[in-house]
């Protein structure tokens, strides 16, 4: 299996469907990511007219797997016509983010928050596509996702909470909120509980320091918060 | 909206724009800053617009949302023009009042005034609050008049004009000398001056250059530059403007933090409108100036605020720094000359450029001149923003302006300059607050943030802090701030343990020397800052640390909760908040903490009723003597 090459999406892809791919692209004149979103877009079609599952060949086979792993990432166990409808209609997203940049590589931070503000996280896909679309090889996309704190690279729970431990919620006892929080929803900073209903994550300051300590769930902001007040607080989002 | 085509044009719109609205005219303004809206200002604006429509007065009374008025202790915060009565806590319940009674018969809702709390005397203007009369707001001032979404109103104020000047009167090389003779010093940290900042980049080889404006304000606790850029961002498109024409750039990048969504909205509105007015574009305002802006949003990385880093963040790279042989003014964003200067600093520009810099130096201290805006957070009275002119003493901004430490506790220390800066104590009260003088005790300016605190903070804890969080942040790209801060927080993390010795302390200030000498940015030559002035002013609290004690009760590990039988009232308050039903009792008998179960969460101390005061920390002192359980409560009283 040494010959397969990761190319496209996590579509593994033999040297022979490389050069059948390259010569498709060559007839057609389009680009190998449209023809990839074409041959998903034909995925769909076929299952849609309810013909039955055998597969196409061997990258579109792939294809499936990977709408299919996408599916497992969120974990939820779907069918597979809509995973695969879900897949396409992401990449088609992402597609009109990169070209509201006009494929301009020096926007890739600007383009992974603009994903992350639709999607709220960044499946490995994701990535991919964009690698393939600004020809930044996937490295350099890691390393950026890995270094900003902004980046999910994991699924995140229905609520996000926040605990400011910026210096004025620290001196008015942030981190005392914070495991409070962890206590309560018993799961350590950073974490996401098994229901995926919430992640908790600290933050280093959010601005607003007059009201610490804060605690903010999704945009509501709760200040000046009572250590026993947490609880209460949280148990609203349930 | 028709593209303006000289300074003359900018007059007439200015004029017509005024003579539409009557200065008489009665005005809401609803503050709706971060801190508002946290405490729901939003709710309060859609109640007076209620109330408005249903008393039939919408058509007569005007209603605006501005950016932060400063005060975010008393939010949401409403004001009425002209008198300047100013309303604090404002509920949506009390939009009836508001309008019914202040609008319509120009009587003052009581309630809802400032009281101050020591006299306990009422104070419904503005003006007269102390938190306010003791500042001196030249850049803050217009926040509060203006809706940040509307260019009409900074136009109204006399927004632009400075522009107009410049492009009409001045050449590059006067508003550049005008600069230098203003002695404005970048408002980021550094203090670098500002012209000769200007002057390196205009004089730098190359066609193409840019400027920068930074609000990647990652100092916890500092918060002005974000006020600033949500409240009033025309004035800092202002100034960004102004200072490319004078070197010679025509393109601009604003860098704000993706952490502030409302910063980054009202900043893409307010490019969006200046370039319909033709403050943006090309031949800006007749001239053959032309300029545009793209906004980049920081994905949150606190060492992207050190200028090479953003740089190259706005490359679309990972933001780490680089050596500075060549400074960014010489070679930046793509190597090419690139000047970066902080939100307060490009705000404060057309401010010079209006009054002129012989007013500018008419104001603060010898070095340092002009006005600072500071965070005042932490253990005050009156947190919030103020801006004061530099030289005021820490003892006058804390006090009367910050209204002093609240509960009567004791005055501890002040942390200025956000991770980079120190920790300054009692004795420096009376330090005038400029550039130097914080240098000097060993701390610095940095952005801003002036957190107080008590005696209830522990000054080993804080530093820990710091140097958890900047090795949290650090790059990793130099030895020294990469290895070198993981081992102080190894010391400092067995410090508030119990667990370190007086060994350590002298590792620790090894360390802290070799990082400041070593590493290669700013975030790692100034992270010992924080251990360094603790060591130097709270000594003694490191060694009673070294022998097990905590003096400010802070430190998990050296600390134990009990109750004080004598004090117990039984009221079970505790045994219901305890997360780990570590607290034993019923009704009438005296309620006991299993030492064993304790998880030290402080939620027993926190809810203990101040009156009671039963729950007690303890930390190296002997503990109140333990009862059988069964004891009876002694009633109090």
């Amino acid at each position: 299996m040494e010959k397969n090459k990761s190319k496209y999406v996590g579509v593994r892809i033999t040297d022979e469907q490389a050069s059948i791919l390259s010569r498709l692209q060559e007839d057609s004149k389009l680009s190998k990511t449209e023809i990839l979103l074409k041959g998903l877009t034909f995925l769909d079609e076929f299952y849609s007219l309810g013909l039955d599952n055998r597969p196409l060949n061997d990258e579109l086979n792939a294809l499936e797997s990977e709408a299919l792993h996408y599916a497992a990432e969120l974990k939820r166990v779907r069918k597979r016509e809509e995973a695969i409808r879900d897949l396409i209609q992401q990449l088609h997203h992402i597609d009109r983010i990169v070209d509201k940049y006009h494929c301009d590589r020096s926007a890739l931070i600007q383009i992974l928050l603009d994903i992350q503000a639709e999607n709220y996280w960044l499946p490995r896909h994701a990535l991919m596509w964009v690698s393939e679309r600004l020809g930044v090889p996937m490295s350099q996309i890691r390393q950026i996702t890995t270094f900003y704190k902004t980046f999910y690279l994991k699924p995140r729970g229905e609520h996000l909470v926040r605990v400011c431990l910026g210096t004025a919620c620290h001196v008015r006892g942030g981190p005392r909120i914070l495991e409070r929080a962890e206590n309560v929803l018993g799961i350590k900073v950073g974490e996401t509980t098994e229901d995926m209903k919430f992640t908790l994550e600290s933050v280093n300051c959010l601005g607003c320091c007059a009201l610490g300590p804060v605690m903010v769930v999704d945009e509501e902001y709760h200040g000046n918060l009572a250590i026993s007040k947490v609880e209460k607080v949280l148990s609203k989002y349930t | 909206m028709a593209i303006l085509k000289t300074a003359s044009e900018l007059g007439e719109l200015r004029g017509k724009i005024l003579s539409e609205r009557e200065s008489a005219r009665p005005c809401l303004t609803v503050c709706s800053g971060t801190g508002c809206h946290a405490v729901g200002c939003e709710r309060v604006s859609a109640a007076l617009q209620d109330e408005l429509i249903k008393q039939k007065l919408n058509k007569d009374v005007d209603l605006r949302r501005t950016g932060c008025h400063g005060f975010c202790e008393k939010g949401p915060i409403v004001m009425i023009r002209p008198n300047e009565i100013c309303y604090l806590r404002v509920r949506p319940e009390d939009a009836s009042d508001i309008v019914s009674q202040t609008i319509k018969e120009g009587r003052i809702v009581d309630r809802l005034i400032y009281k101050d709390p020591i006299t306990g005397a009422k104070i419904a203007h503005e003006s007269d609050i102390p938190f306010y009369k003791n500042q001196k707001r030249i850049i803050l001032d217009n926040n509060r008049k203006i809706d940040p979404m509307s260019i009409e109103d900074y136009i109204a104020l006399g927004g632009y004009s400075a522009l107009a000047k410049v492009l009409s009167t001045f050449t590059p090389q006067q508003v550049l000398d005008e600069i230098k003779k203003s002695n404005l010093r970048g408002r980021g940290g550094g203090g670098f001056p500002t012209g000769i900042k200007w002057e390196t980049t205009r004089n730098a080889p190359g066609d193409l250059k840019y400027v920068i404006v930074n609000c990647d304000e990652g100092d916890p606790g500092a918060y002005m530059d974000r006020s600033l850029m949500e409240g009033n961002p025309h004035l800092i498109i202002e100034g960004l403007i102004i200072g490319a024409y004078t070197i010679g750039s025509h393109e601009g990048f604003i860098y704000v933090r993706q952490e502030y969504p409302l910063a980054v909205k009202n900043t893409e509105i307010a490019i969006e409108q200046a370039g319909k007015y033709g403050f943006l574009g090309e031949n800006i305002l007749g001239s053959a100036f032309n300029f545009k802006i793209k906004i980049h949003r920081g994905a949150g990385a606190f060492v992207s605020g050190e200028s090479s880093a953003l740089m190259s963040a706005i490359e679309g790279k990972v933001g780490e720094p680089r050596p500075k042989y060549v400074h960014t003014s010489v070679k930046g964003i793509w190597d090419r000359p690139s000047n970066l200067n902080n939100v307060e600093t490009w705000a404060t520009v057309p401010l010079i450029i209006n009054n002129g810099s012989d007013w500018f130096n008419k104001i603060g201290t010898e070095g340092s001149k002009g006005t600072k805006i500071f965070s005042l957070v932490g253990k005050v009275n009156n947190t919030g923003l103020v801006e004061v002119p530099m030289g005021m003493t820490i003892r006058e901004i804390v006090y009367k302006i910050g209204g002093g430490i609240p509960n009567g506790k004791k005055f501890k220390a002040v942390q200025t300059g956000g991770p980079s800066g120190g920790c300054i104590p009692e004795k420096f009260l009376d330090l005038p607050v400029d550039f130097d003088a914080l240098t000097k005790v060993g701390s610095m300016m940095g952005s801003g943030g002036l957190i107080v605190m008590d005696e209830d903070n522990c000054m080993v804890d804080t530093a820990r802090y710091f140097a958890n969080f900047l090795a949290d942040e650090s790059c990793g790209k130099c030895t020294p701030c990469r290895e070198g801060l993981r081992q102080i927080c190894k010391i400092m993390n067995a410090l508030v343990a119990g667990k370190a010795t007086k060994d350590d302390l002298e590792s620790l200030q090894d360390l802290c020397e070799v990082l400041r000498d070593a590493s290669l940015c700013m975030l790692g030559q100034s992270a010992p800052n924080p251990v360094l002035s603790t060591l130097t002013y709270f000594r003694d609290e490191y060694d009673a640390h070294i022998k097990g004690v905590c003096p400010a009760k802070v430190c998990k590990a050296l600390v134990t909760y009990h109750i004080d039988p004598e004090k117990c009232q039984a009221c079970g308050l505790c045994l219901k908040n305890c997360p780990v039903e570590a607290i034993s009792g019923e009704k009438g008998i005296v309620h006991i903490i299993d030492q064993e179960k304790c998880i030290k969460c402080d939620s027993c101390y926190d809810i203990c009723p101040d009156k009671f005061g039963a729950v007690i920390k303890i930390s190296g002192e002997k503990a109140p003597p333990i009862v059988p359980p069964g004891t009876k409560m002694k009633r109090k009283g």
